[in-house]
């Protein structure tokens, strides 16, 4: 069963890009841990790297699996993941309004997270059956869509609305992706655009707030746009070169909010700069590439679309994420992958990249 | 599986890498624009964030008795502030607020018209009372979280303590004195909020660190209470004006109990009247009568003109002093000195003084602390008045040691029994017995301190005698005897000055008992002033009984052992089981 080439094809190129960017996630981490009071926040540090260590051994264990049993076990592992989020609703931890965290002992795991990857699963596993020239029509796109709502509505109800998104953003990447008939494209724009509306009624209100915000960030600036204000002013008065490790003051003086989760960008920005910024996104962009390659290099549908999936779940987490804290999105709770503190979003990324690295090490089959 | 033959995917793929390409670069531009095009702008914000002139002040240290009960605290609420630029009808909106905040609804007609974005409303809101705002619906209102000072005994040594204001600092009593050690420390950074107007969570850390010190008081707050309950029975029982008390350890001058009536309570200072407010046992001088008699006696004694059985003359109750004639209140012949102590004779007071001199006395009594400040550690202390003895009267030798014409404050005059009891040495009041850091370690801690031995040993062993005499058959306190202890005192009768300066008031008194016990080493002194008592006016019958009870439970509390009587019983039982 073990074949020799399995080690010869190992993927050390992206195993080198993705150690890069969690030892630069770490230091920043550590910066933003640190800020005002040393040794209190520490024990973060820590947790991170013990997350880290976790996911990697999920990712090297998975490696000895084919991914084509994933293929045979989708419905195994959406269910178990529809079955945590249900479980969320139930018996989950409330912190600041929303149920988004399960407790399991002495550590608390976010369902919605693991969702995405057993989305992506699901997904190509359905495309790969019903990939054609002429593209989908309605009815094949039932089947997906069932699978979509489903979670999407659960995640809603947490409320997290940032997660909710991207998966919607990651089911359309895939579909777009399969290819739909001309005509389904165009209705379900014209449907989104009636629905847009419908939409921000139901929306509660401070995520009404958070668009308005977005919109306009001076409209309150010690209110809802204080978290956009005082990321944009630490990313500015990091300049080109930033202040240095350690240096920034606005970590080092609590203006920066969620400086260590969804924040940590800034704090790259105020101490490393505009050079900082651009290496970072130069990695990621070095990582996205090698993601879209392996799918393009890969020979069955289904590794080709889940290496797709992957990847663009990660490029939507860094977009969304940069984007939001750079001002160019509004404010929703999405990560930055591999370096926002987070068990959940670390072990479901490593998990995610170490099916990546399966399906690159078994193109040549 | 599906083989992948589609070549058509494979160019998707690189279509969609170019999109991707052109997502990041945008990412990148934002960057580039944020950080190098309006970096002049928006480091000019950040500076202005850390530098502005607002700040974060640390919570208010506490204030602790001596048990480390909380006598003052700092406790979160919330109060409610408005933006005048966003509420659409101040001035009515106001109408609808002022009754249920219980404020003049024309009270910020002014600051309304201003182009402010923030005004504090009133502090402390209750849940209750938001439900209520809530109700009313009013745009432009919103709540911070905010700190008030909190007192959880109310009344309890409320004039020792003092308050603070509304921008927490404090204004009277210690919050007043210890402000600097007390209030939080300030770290210039702007105050944020998040968009319930809300302390964001880091704030809240930097409160508690940046906390003022803590102080630990000598005060104990039972024999607070006790004090407080027998003064405020005294002052209603007699029909009296006010009334002041004080309960000090002779032996290290600490003080233990320091009361007033009447009372007030400091979370809501503001509804009483401001005559409440101060320590009046430091700030208001009276004058003491008969209790000076025994400092007489004291100086007689150490300086060698007299020994407790000198004999003195005392006129059959009247006596010629210049142009004005002394009375005792029963008329006696010849008395020793402590007779003199014990039946309260004023003309015998006079002719001790005589003996004395005018120069060794004022210089005596000004040992005693009469005249200067003891430099307790309450804000606004008196002097007190001693005429210095070149501008005495004839009358004034006379009276000074009788305890008119000079006047003291409570504190002086606790101090200097004090300094009987505790063998002749005069300790500097404490008040204060150590200042804790927010990490719990003491930072200082007030050690008592000799001012200055007044008296030998031996002459206060007389004089303690001879005050033991006054609370025994036929002396003037006998109402301040205690079953099974040596109390020793001295009772004080004084009219009171006329307020138009003009000789003394009619039937307007100061009653005052002053002692302590046990009589061989004295564990606790007290004294009770009873101001304008109107059913009686006598020391021994306002105040004596008063320092009975105080001291009587004081003794109780601190478990001192009777030294009296049920000893010796004890002892003569125990022999007579013996064969």
């Amino acid at each position: 069963m073990f074949d020799r080439r399995l080690v010869e094809y190992f993927d050390w190129g992206l195993l080198l890009i993705v150690f890069i960017i969690v030892v630069a996630g770490l230091g920043i981490l550590y910066s933003a841990v640190s800020a005002g009071a040393p040794g209190a926040t520490h024990i973060l540090f820590e947790k991170q790297i013990l997350w880290m260590c976790t996911g990697a051994v999920i990712m090297f264990s998975s490696l000895m699996v084919h991914y084509k049993y994933l293929n045979k076990n989708y419905i195994m592992i959406y269910a178990l993941c529809i079955a945590l989020l249900i479980g969320v609703l139930i018996f989950g931890r409330n912190i600041s309004g929303s149920k988004r965290w399960l407790s399991l002992g002495h550590f608390a795991i976010q369902p919605s997270e693991l969702m995405k990857l057993s989305l992506i699963i699901v997904l190509a596993s359905i495309y790969s059956s019903s990939v054609s020239d002429e593209g989908m029509c309605f009815k094949e796109l039932l089947k997906p869509g069932l699978f979509l709502a489903l979670p999407f509505l659960l995640i809603l109800k947490q409320p997290d609305l940032g997660t909710a998104m991207l998966l919607l953003f990651i089911s359309a990447s895939m579909t777009l992706f399969v290819k739909v008939q001309k005509k389904v494209f165009f209705t379900i724009l014209l449907i989104a655009a009636v629905a847009l509306p419908l939409i921000w009624i139901a929306l509660k209100d401070y995520q009404k707030m958070r668009i308005l915000t977005f919109i306009n960030p001076d409209r309150d600036p010690l209110g809802a746009g204080y978290h956009i204000i005082q990321s944009k002013i630490a990313i500015g008065s990091g300049m080109l070169f930033g202040k240095g490790f350690l240096q920034g003051t606005q970590n080092a003086l609590s203006f920066l909010p969620e400086q260590h989760t969804d924040f940590i960008l800034s704090v790259l920005a105020e101490e490393w700069g505009l050079m900082g910024c651009f290496s970072l996104l130069f990695f990621y962009l070095l990582f996205l590439l090698w993601g879209f390659n392996i799918a393009y290099c890969c020979r069955d549908m289904f590794g080709s679309m889940l290496a797709f999936g992957i990847t663009i779940m990660i490029f939507w987490e860094i977009f969304i994420n940069v984007g939001m804290v750079m001002g160019l999105m509004p404010v929703v709770g999405v990560p930055l992958p591999l370096i926002s503190y987070g068990g959940s979003s670390i072990i479901t990324n490593m998990a995610g990249i170490g099916i990546l690295m399966n399906i690159s090490m078994r193109r040549f089959s | 599986m599906s083989k992948k033959t589609d070549k058509k995917i494979q160019i998707r793929i690189v279509v969609i890498e170019v999109g991707l390409l052109l997502l990041i670069g945008l990412l990148g531009g934002t960057a580039f624009k944020i950080q190098v095009l309006e970096k002049n702008d928006l480091t000019g914000k950040a500076e202005h964030e850390y530098t502005g002139y607002d700040v974060i002040k640390g919570k208010r240290g506490d204030i602790l008795d001596r048990n480390m009960n909380k006598l003052a605290t700092t406790i979160d609420a919330l109060s409610l502030a408005c933006n005048p630029v966003k509420m659409k009808n101040a001035v009515m909106d106001s109408e609808k607020l002022a009754p249920i905040l219980g404020i003049n609804s024309h009270r910020f007609d002014k600051e309304f018209k201003t182009k402010k974005h923030f005004l504090l409303l009133k502090k402390n809101i209750s849940p209750e009372l938001k439900t209520k705002i809530d109700d009313l619906g009013i745009k432009g209102l919103f709540y911070r979280n905010d700190v008030v000072r909190f007192y959880p005994n109310r009344n309890l040594a409320a004039q020792v303590i003092g308050f603070t204001g509304n921008d927490n600092s404090g204004l009277e009593g210690l919050e007043y004195r210890f402000d600097s050690v007390l209030k939080g420390r300030k770290i210039k950074i702007s105050i944020t909020r998040d968009g319930k107007g809300q302390l964001l969570g880091n704030d809240k850390i930097l409160e508690q660190r940046f906390r003022g010190d803590s102080l630990v008081l000598t005060i104990d707050g039972t024999i607070q209470y006790i004090c407080e309950t027998a003064l405020k029975k005294a002052v209603v029982d007699n029909e009296a004006k006010s009334g002041m008390a004080i309960v000090m350890r002779p032996s290290t001058g600490e003080i233990l109990a320091m009361a007033m009536y009447p009372e007030f309570n400091p979370n809501s200072f503001s509804g009483f009247k401001r005559g409440t407010w101060r320590n009046r046992t430091v700030t208001d001088p009276f004058e003491p009568g008969s209790v000076m008699k025994v400092f007489v006696a004291s100086v007689a004694m150490d300086k060698g003109f007299c020994t407790p059985k000198s004999i003195f003359f005392c006129e059959n109750g009247a006596y010629r002093l210049g142009n004005f004639v002394i009375h005792d209140t029963h008329s006696h012949g010849w008395l020793t000195l402590s007779q003199i102590v014990k039946y309260s004779s004023n003309i015998g007071a006079a002719k001790v003084s005589e003996t004395i001199g005018r120069k060794t006395l004022y210089d005596s009594l000004l040992m005693f602390g009469f005249g200067r400040k003891t430099s307790v550690d309450c804000p606004g202390e008196t002097p007190g008045l001693l005429i210095p003895y070149g501008r005495w009267s004839d009358i004034d030798e006379g009276a000074i040691a009788f305890g008119q014409g000079i006047s003291v404050s409570a504190i002086q005059l606790i101090t200097g029994i004090s300094a009987i009891a505790d063998n002749g040495v005069l300790m500097k009041p404490l008040i204060v017995r150590e200042i804790i850091a927010n990490d719990g370690t003491i930072k200082k801690k007030y050690m008592p301190k000799p001012v200055a031995r007044v008296i030998s040993t031996g002459t206060a062993t007389y004089v303690r005698h001879m005050m033991r005499s006054v609370v025994e058959e036929n002396g003037t306190g006998t109402r301040a005897a205690i079953d099974g202890y040596s109390v020793c005192g001295k009772t004080g009768t004084a009219q009171k000055a006329a307020k138009n300066g003009n000789g003394y008031a009619k039937k307007k008194y100061t009653a005052v008992f002053a002692g302590f016990a046990p009589e061989e080493h004295p564990q606790l002194a007290v004294l009770v002033v009873i101001d304008e008592p109107k059913k009686s006016h006598y020391g021994g019958v306002v105040a004596a009984p008063a320092f009975k009870k105080i001291m009587s439970e004081a003794l109780n509390y601190f478990h001192i052992p009777p030294d009296l009587n049920s000893g010796k019983l004890v002892a003569e039982n125990l022999n007579g089981a013996t064969p």
